[in-house]
């Protein structure tokens, strides 16, 4: 088949309607660079002559519908269904042949005839090119630190959530879960978090423009590259908020060809990873007993829900235990993606679009999680020299679920039921009953509830909207200088519903044992435009490449929300009535509540590059930015970077160094702006929302109030990097090595800092002292076997980063930030200090438990007192007894004190981190095996400290307290007690010594100290994940054809297959709080499940 | 190169840049939209109003007298103790004195009155330099100086609270944002120098602020907010401690030499208080609390309740607990934590009617009304209580646990009672301190209040040490369960002996040993009965102070009275950490410590 000239045939697909178009110019702009590069000779022969033959594809099967044009010509064809074509062009002429996902390849036809050739898929050949901030690069000239990730790598990693994918993949980037839930934060982290303010979260640019939401509004398959800027020569550019890194994501576009419509889709099952032992329901029902010992109320209230004498407890041996965790957790979760595609154009016009649906069926009892996605994204090629694009996306997500962690502590964090809660059912309890020997007034509103019918009861629902559209054009001025707008608008709505049925603590606490129902919406409108100007000049003499790129950009952003809390619905209301009739309870006093926010950022930038006969590479940029958080005079944040790059292999005496494919050595310096705080702390405001009233005649009068302490000084933070950095590759790039080097320093850090609170506020934010982080990073990727049946690529990173405390404020050598968990008051256990890592754990150093031996016994009274000389803890625990917990005496004063003997226990950031995947091929088969690791760093397992703690009655421990120092022997006898003026009474010392010959863990705490952070509570969370095992098989070709189908993949992935880790809790990649300040805290998080997949990939 | 083209796009370029540049200093100018500026806030009378509301709401909620400040900090005295159960770094371990820094209930209030401060601070610096007070209307003036008044005193309030829990605190007279920045880390300040400053605050705030009767002139209604006759009662009671024992940061119970200026000064604001007729008895003490306080009147015709701490809402934040975590239950809904001692009961005259108020011998069955009789381990404070609440009543079955009950800080018996004592310091035992105690005991005993009557009148020729001693203890009558014992044993440095006395006699009674030998060790209440009235007579059908019927009278249930139990449920509990130059003062919280490194620990600690 041949396609005539365009002029006298416009019917075709290819280019419909566009007439008004000079085609030769279109044609000669599409060559226009490999003009410059191919010596052409025109005056060759020019008479046309037909020219035929055959292109094949992978596998050797013919390719149908390969474009074959004439270079700087007119003529253009397509191959047939057996991959066969018919042109007819000059002798002289060069042929182009090109096909969606193939390397367009150029022929000459030299006279011949017949011209046969394969084409190479497109993935085998790395051309890559990079994101680097408002221009594209090649990778090989880049002079900044910047990893990526491709499609290729995504396909292999069937997760809901894009971000989840980055992890362990990319030197010196993290992201983690913090917990197992489906709509979990995934924390990434850019070399350790350069800034730590309260959120040191990367900078998210999607097709240019800067999104709010970042990962999470976008589907995996809709991403074409992610490229994670690290070093201030790459982030500068962004200033305001690059201090952290820069992820540029870019999402697919269409490509030149026919429609292609694929489909990807997978399905999995889901199950719970790990669970803890608990304590038996007779081991627990003796602990029972032995904690009721000494009190004659609790004596009493165990004697009532429990029985009566010790000999009926064993009555509890012969129980139905229930395993709580498989009650709440257990079941198995369903995971789905169906990801439906199109894309296709013409050289007009390309477009993708698609539409994804993710699901996850929590392994959480009643959580759910949908989402819907479509994207559309179309480039228009305008005239030859402007071009439009737009990209759109519409986002639709309900979670379902109340989870199991709280920012609020302990009371309504709900992990604690699930393991605390007593193991077995009382009599003529239904499994879901609320407990009837629920005591409501514990102390701290610790009381434990049915984890199953606390599940029902917490109704949670939240949907999020996002739109967002982001437009661009570009018009070429001159071959030189061009320009490019781009407008970015982005609107998000968050509808939280939250519903605390009459059992739920909130209920009992605040709401006279009736429903409350919660209904928050919060409203992001962004909009985004920015104004490139960009010149440039390539091989000027010959050597020198030239470019110059100055733009501006602002960025709005608006905030509203509104909350309203209703309580006293009548009970049995269901969660969808209270939120559709709100008007059936009573609004808590000083609701609806409603904030405004707006936030302005204005900023000039400016970048020049400058190449010197490919060795030397010169690149400086500089930006302004202005932003509204600040007091007047202190907007202004001004963020140069400058980088040098040499590439070694240009050089003469590397021409015959033939092993080597590239060699280049960079450097760069930088300085990154940070602001990412609340609106309006720099000025004195009073707010009037409700939170404070008084009641004055019976009615609440609610007040102005200042809700925090200004700080008129708020400046930008700064971050300044410095990279050193090396690419190496060898053997025709089979292997490629990079280095790097890094040494950040932050200052004027924005921190959230405890004052003292005599001031009447927690905490101030304020521009204090400094951090580094130093690190090395490497990224080996080797092509170890390459064969025609079997390749084997190897891609493995590693990440040593060192984080310090360099200076802090005023006169200030440390400070303690909050975690929040437990009960209130108890010694904080996180501490930022001169010369320690950010977020070191703080406490007292474990020292086992008291022995027999620590006491002289007074036969005659039966009392138990501590020997002189012996460290006493009675400032930590009280009464000091045998098997109390003991703690090291650090000052050597004979006392443990809170003041003296707490120290650094331990440290979150890890030695290295890293991550190891493979890729095999073999015929149609394909496999991947990734592996993350994490080496030397410490978590602070809190679900420990409050599961061996005896502070609330009725609860339950885990197993490792079965080997608990006892208080009572085995015929029930009461050992040791503490008697009414404070003494330790007990049996005889050998009696005692003999009941806890096998004891190895002190008795559980009840009062004071049963929640301070202790060494013990510190773990090593080193680990190695496998994290992801796929295996796939692709249809022959041949066996495809037939069904219209161009591509079919079949695979089975497991995600989390096995971990192996010394830490005791469920998961060791565990950090529960968003503040960087509290780094590694284990505290009721979301078990994480395993799962194991299976899914397809087509392409019609 | 296309010329045109580029020219055209310069142009344009460099236009857009001018305008961008422009706007840029408005564009960047962002202020702030659902909040207001302090020119806002403190424009006018309602809006200076509303920020007075925020320095008021910090007296109520959980951390302030809702019921930390109110029923967890003082008790264990010789009135009332505090919860049975288990050691629990909470709570019951603060009514034990055996709190630790870590204690978990003393960081909020601790942090919460400092907020009441801060709050305070805020309407000190600011409602002077607003221009209405100048320059507005004769009304609003004075309007605006009786907030200036009252924000003076409630910063007064909440400094006295924190010192007598905490001692030497860092003293901030003007907003954190004047100081935090240049002072970071505050070291406490000697109390007396703090007590000086909000004498002398008082002293400017009660020329501020109107009587009672005055309000209506200035256009302001008569409500539970703070009038002259609050300013001049709590300068006498900041007076009587800056003149009274306290432990001091070297662990002694001192007091200073020229306390007697400072019962001068008591004795004066309480005689301006008494010759004001501004204020007085009601003349029903039960009426009082169970009509007016658990009736949430605001209407108070005597004037009274003079300082109260107001609760509204239903919520931790802002609501009291009263009736709640205290008085006896109804349908087991409440934590009945707070039980009179044994000792306070018999305490009272056998015809003082103030004992059936103060203490409720029963708990109410599940319908509301019937009460249940309780042994005398179980008897629980009786001044607010849930089945005397009305407008509006709670159905027993409702769980609520906050009904804006308002917390009574000063009553004008209080001011009667601060007269007598000052006056007898500073003069012996004149006349006037006797007819000001003799008031308080008439309407204690249901007598005309103006009408001398020697029956129940202090017996005359007491010495000066034994009118004082007549003073403590009718302190404690009139006042019991209202929050002032400890602290007025603190400083008259009696608390640890009241506890060492207090430990005895319970024993003495649980052995059944004189004086004690001769009450009942049963008491029979009225099955079925409805009656709130817990004399013999009313709910009970045998005498407290006989010895009781072998057998169960017909239609009556018995409960345990004096017993063992005394000592295995009361005595084993009461008071067990205390330990005296420690525990007259709460640890600092560690929280707070760790946020400032100056802040040092108290003596003991």
């Amino acid at each position: 088949m041949e396609l005539p000239d365009l002029k006298t045939n416009a019917s075709q697909f290819q280019f419909p309607k566009f007439k008004l178009i000079p085609t030769k110019m279109l044609m000669g702009l599409l060559l226009v660079l490999g003009m410059a590069l191919f010596q052409t000779n025109l005056k060759a022969q020019t008479t046309p002559k037909p020219v035929s033959g055959k292109v094949l594809g992978a596998s050797n099967q013919p390719l149908e519908g390969v474009t074959i044009s004439q270079k700087g010509g007119t003529k253009m064809t397509l191959t047939d269904k057996e991959g066969k074509f018919s042109i007819s062009v000059p002798g002289n002429a060069t042929l182009n042949f090109s096909y969606v996902g193939y390397v367009a390849k150029q022929e000459s036809v030299n006279n011949r005839s017949e011209i046969n050739l394969s084409l190479v898929q497109e993935n085998a050949v790395p051309e890559e090119v990079v994101v680097i901030g408002y221009q594209t690069i090649k990778r090989k000239n880049l002079l900044a630190s910047v990893s990526s990730v491709s499609a290729k790598d995504l396909k292999d990693i069937p997760v809901n959530s894009a971000a989840e994918a980055l992890n362990g993949r990319l030197a010196g980037v993290t992201a983690s879960t913090a917990e197992g839930s489906p709509d979990a934060d995934v924390r990434v982290r850019i070399r350790g978090g350069m800034s730590i303010t309260g959120d040191n979260s990367p900078l998210y640019i999607v097709d240019g423009v800067q999104v709010e939401n970042g990962l999470s509004a976008l589907a995996p398959q809709n991403i074409q590259t992610i490229d994670v800027l690290k070093d201030a020569a790459a982030t500068a550019i962004y200033g305001a908020r690059g201090a952290n890194g820069v992820i540029v994501i870019t999402t697919k576009s269409g490509r030149q060809g026919k429609m292609t419509l694929s489909y990807n889709g997978f399905v999995g099952v889901k199950s719970l990873a790990k669970k803890l032992g608990v304590l038996s329901p007779y081991d627990y029902v003796i602990y029972q007993s032995e904690r009721s010992r000494g009190s004659s109320t609790d004596s009493t209230n165990f004697t009532r829900n429990f029985g009566t004498t010790w000999d009926t407890l064993a009555n509890y041996k012969n129980v139905n235990p229930i395993d709580w965790q498989d009650e709440i957790a257990g079941r198995t979760g369903v995971l789905q993606t169906h990801s439906l595609n199109a894309s296709g154009g013409n050289k007009k016009i390309t477009y993708n679009f698609g539409y994804t649906f993710n699901g996850d069926k929590a392994i959480l009892l009643n959580s759910d999680y949908k989402r819907h996605l479509l994207n559309l994204k179309a480039d228009y090629r305008i005239t030859n020299n402007l071009r439009a694009s737009l990209s759109t996306r519409y986002t639709n997500t309900n979670v379902l679920g109340a989870g199991v962690s709280s920012e609020q502590g302990s009371s309504y964090s709900r992990l604690r039921n699930a393991v605390k809660y007593r193991p077995f059912l009382s009599n003529n309890q239904d499994i879901d009953d609320a407990d009837p020997l629920a005591d409501p007034n514990v102390g701290n509103g610790l009381n434990l509830v049915n984890p199953i019918s606390l599940a029902n009861a917490e109704y949670r629902k939240k949907t999020t909207d996002v739109f967002n559209i982001t437009a661009s054009i570009q018009y070429n001025i001159t071959k030189n200088l061009s320009f490019k707008s781009t407008f970015g608008y982005d609107d998000s709505k968050l509808i939280d519903r939250q519903f605390s049925d009459s059992i739920t603590p909130y209920s009992v606490i605040q709401g006279s044992r009736k429903p409350i129902a919660q209904l928050d919406t919060v409203t992001r409108k962004t909009i985004t435009n920015s104004n490139v100007l960009t010149y440039s000049i390539s091989k000027f003499k010959g050597k020198h490449d030239f470019d110059f790129l100055v733009g501006e950009e602002t960025y709005d952003l608006k905030t509203e929300s509104h909350t309203q809390l209703v309580r006293n619905y009548p009970t049995f209301t269901s969660p969808n009535d209270a939120f559709d009739k709100l008007g059936m309870g009573i609004p808590f006093t000083g609701y609806p509540k409603l904030n405004k926010t707006r936030y302005t950022n204005l900023s000039f930038f400016s970048r020049i590059n400058y190449t010197y006969d490919n060795k030397y590479y010169f690149s400086f940029n500089v930006r302004a930015d202005g932003a509204s958080k600040f007091a007047p005079g202190k907007q202004w944040g001004y963020f140069p970077a400058g980088s040098f790059a040499w590439r070694v292999k240009n050089e003469k005496f590397m021409e015959n160094v033939r092993f080597i494919s590239d060699l280049k050595f960079r450097a760069s310096y930088g300085n990154v702006g940070n602001n990412r705080i609340n609106d309006y702390l720099f000025l004195t405001t009073f707010r009037n929302d409700g939170t404070y009233y008084y009641g004055i005649n019976n009615q609440a009068v609610t007040a102005y109030y200042s809700a925090g302490l200004v700080n008129e000084a708020l400046q930008w933070e700064s971050n300044e990097s410095q990279n050193y950095g090396m690419d190496l590759s060898l053997f025709k790039d089979r292997i490629s090595l990079s280095v790097d080097v890094y040494n950040n320093n932050a200052k004027n850090l924005l921190l959230n800092v405890p004052i003292a609170s005599t001031y009447g506020y927690a905490t101030q934010l304020q521009n204090i002292g400094k951090t580094s982080n130093k690190g090395v990073e490497f990224q080996l990727n080797a092509l170890v076997i390459k064969k025609a049946d079997f390749t084997w690529n190897s891609n493995f990173n590693m990440a040593f980063n060192k984080n310090k405390v360099e200076a802090l404020g005023l006169n200030q050598k440390l400070f303690f930030p909050a975690a929040s968990w437990g009960v209130s008051g108890q010694p904080t256990d996180y501490i930022i200090r001169i010369g320690d890592p950010v977020g070191s754990m703080w406490g007292l150093v474990n020292d086992g438990f008291y022995k027999v031996s620590d006491f002289d016994y007074d036969a005659a009274t039966s009392v138990y007192t501590l020997k002189a000389g012996t460290v006493s803890n009675a400032g930590i625990i009280g009464t000091v007894q045998p098997g109390s917990v003991k703690f090291k005496d650090l000052d050597g004063d004979g006392l443990i004190n809170l003041d003296k003997d707490r120290t650094i226990i331990g440290n979150p950031t890890p030695k290295f981190t890293g991550g190891w995947n493979n890729q095999f091929t073999y015929k149609n088969w394909d496999m991947s095996l990734f592996i993350n690791f994490s080496y030397g760093n410490d978590i602070y397992n809190a679900n420990k400290v409050e599961f061996t703690n005896g502070y609330t009655g009725n609860s339950n421990m885990i197993d490792l307290m079965a080997s608990r120092w006892k208080v009572v022997t085995a015929s029930g006898q009461t050992a040791q007690w503490v008697n009414s003026a404070g003494k330790v009474v007990g049996i005889a010392p050998d009696q005692l010594s003999a009941l806890n010959a096998n004891a190895n863990i002190w008795q559980p705490i009840k009062g004071t100290g049963a929640f301070y952070p202790s060494s013990w509570a510190i773990e090593d969370g080193s680990f190695l994940r496998i994290n992801n095992f796929t295996l796939g098989y692709s249809l022959p070709v041949e066996k495809l054809g037939k069904m219209k189908i161009s591509k079919l993949r079949f695979y089975f992935t497991a995600n989390n297959l096995a971990v192996f880790t010394k830490y005791t809790g469920y998961d060791p990649e565990v950090s529960v709080r968003n503040s960087p300040l509290t780094p590694g805290l284990d505290y009721s998080a979301y078990p994480k499940s395993r799962s194991f997949i299976f899914g397809v990939n087509a392409s019609f | 190169m296309n010329k045109k083209y580029f020219n055209k796009l310069t142009f344009l370029a460099m236009m857009a840049m001018l305008m961008v540049i422009t706007g840029c200093k408005k564009f960047l100018d962002q202020q702030p939209i659902t909040d207001v500026s302090a020119e806002v806030a403190f424009s006018d009378v309602p809006s200076a109003y509303k920020a007075l509301a925020g320095a008021y709401s910090r007296l109520v909620g959980d951390a302030g007298f809702g019921i930390r400040l109110s029923l967890y900090y003082t008790v264990d005295t010789d009135e009332m103790q505090g919860p049975g159960g288990a050691v629990d770094n909470d709570r019951r371990d603060i009514a034990r004195y055996s709190a630790t820094s870590g204690n978990a209930q003393i960081t909020n209030p601790f942090n919460q009155l400092f907020t009441g401060i801060e709050f305070s601070n805020i309407c000190i610096a600011n409602i002077p330099k607003m221009d209405k007070y100048n320059n507005g209307s004769e009304q609003e003036k004075k309007q605006l100086r009786r907030m200036y008044g009252e924000a003076l005193t409630l910063r007064a309030q909440y400094y006295f609270q924190a010192i007598v829990n905490w001692g030497d605190l860092p003293a901030n007279f003007r907003p954190a944002s004047e100081l935090a920045s240049s002072n970071p880390f505050p070291v406490r300040t000697n109390r007396d120098t703090i007590y000086n400053q909000l004498l002398a605050d008082l002293k400017m705030a009660s020329e501020l602020v109107p009587w009672r009767t005055e309000l209506a002139a200035i256009g302001d209604p008569l409500d539970e907010r703070i009038t002259k006759g609050t300013v001049k009662a709590l300068r006498a009671k900041i007076a009587l401690f800056r003149g009274g024992y306290a432990l001091r940061s070297d662990g002694t119970m001192k007091r200073n030499a020229d306390y007697l200026t400072y019962y001068q000064i008591a004795k004066d604001e309480c005689n301006e208080i008494m010759s004001s007729n501004q204020h007085a008895l009601n003349p029903s003490f039960k009426s009082l609390w169970k009509d007016q306080v658990n009736a949430h009147a605001v209407a108070d015709p005597q004037g009274e309740l003079m300082f109260q701490a107001s609760g509204i809402g239903g919520v931790a934040a802002a609501d009291t607990k009263l009736a709640y975590y205290n008085g006896p239950t109804v349908n087991n809904l409440g934590n009945k934590s707070i039980n009179v001692l044994p000792t306070y009961f018999y305490a009272f005259d056998s015809t003082d009617l103030r004992r059936d108020v103060t203490c409720a011998i029963y708990n109410v069955a599940a319908d509301g009304v019937t009460k249940v009789g309780q042994a005398i381990t179980a008897i629980c404070d009786g001044k607010y209580r849930r089945d005397w609440i009305t407008n509006p009543s709670y159905a027993p079955t409702n769980a609520i646990q906050y009904f804006g009950l308002k917390w009574q800080i000063i009553r004008y018996s209080d001011v009667l009672l601060m007269y007598a004592e000052a006056e007898n310091e500073l003069n012996g035992p004149t006349a006037t301190a006797y007819t000001a105690v003799n008031q308080v005991r008439r309407r204690g005993y249901g007598k005309a209040i103006g009408t001398a009557d020697a029956t129940v009148d202090l017996p005359t020729g007491l010495s000066k040490t034994t009118f004082f001693d007549a003073i403590v203890k009718e302190r404690s009558l009139e006042l019991g369960g209202e929050g002032v014992r400890k602290f007025d044993l603190i400083r008259w440095n009696l608390l640890a002996k009241k506890i060492t006395d207090t430990k005895a006699a319970l024993l003495a009674m649980s052995t059944l040993s004189a004086p004690y030998n001769t009450l009942p060790v049963s008491m029979y209440y009225k099955t079925g009965s409805t009656s709130d009235d817990n004399s013999f007579g009313g709910l009970w059908a045998n005498s407290f102070y006989k010895a009781a019927p072998t057998a169960t009278p017909s239609g009556t249930t018995r409960v345990v009275w004096l017993s063992a139990a005394i000592n295995t449920t009361a005595l084993s509990r009461y008071a067990t950490g205390f330990t005296t130059g420690k525990s007259e003062l709460l640890p600092l919280p560690q929280p707070a410590r760790d946020a400032n490194i100056n802040l040092t620990q108290n003596p003991g600690y």
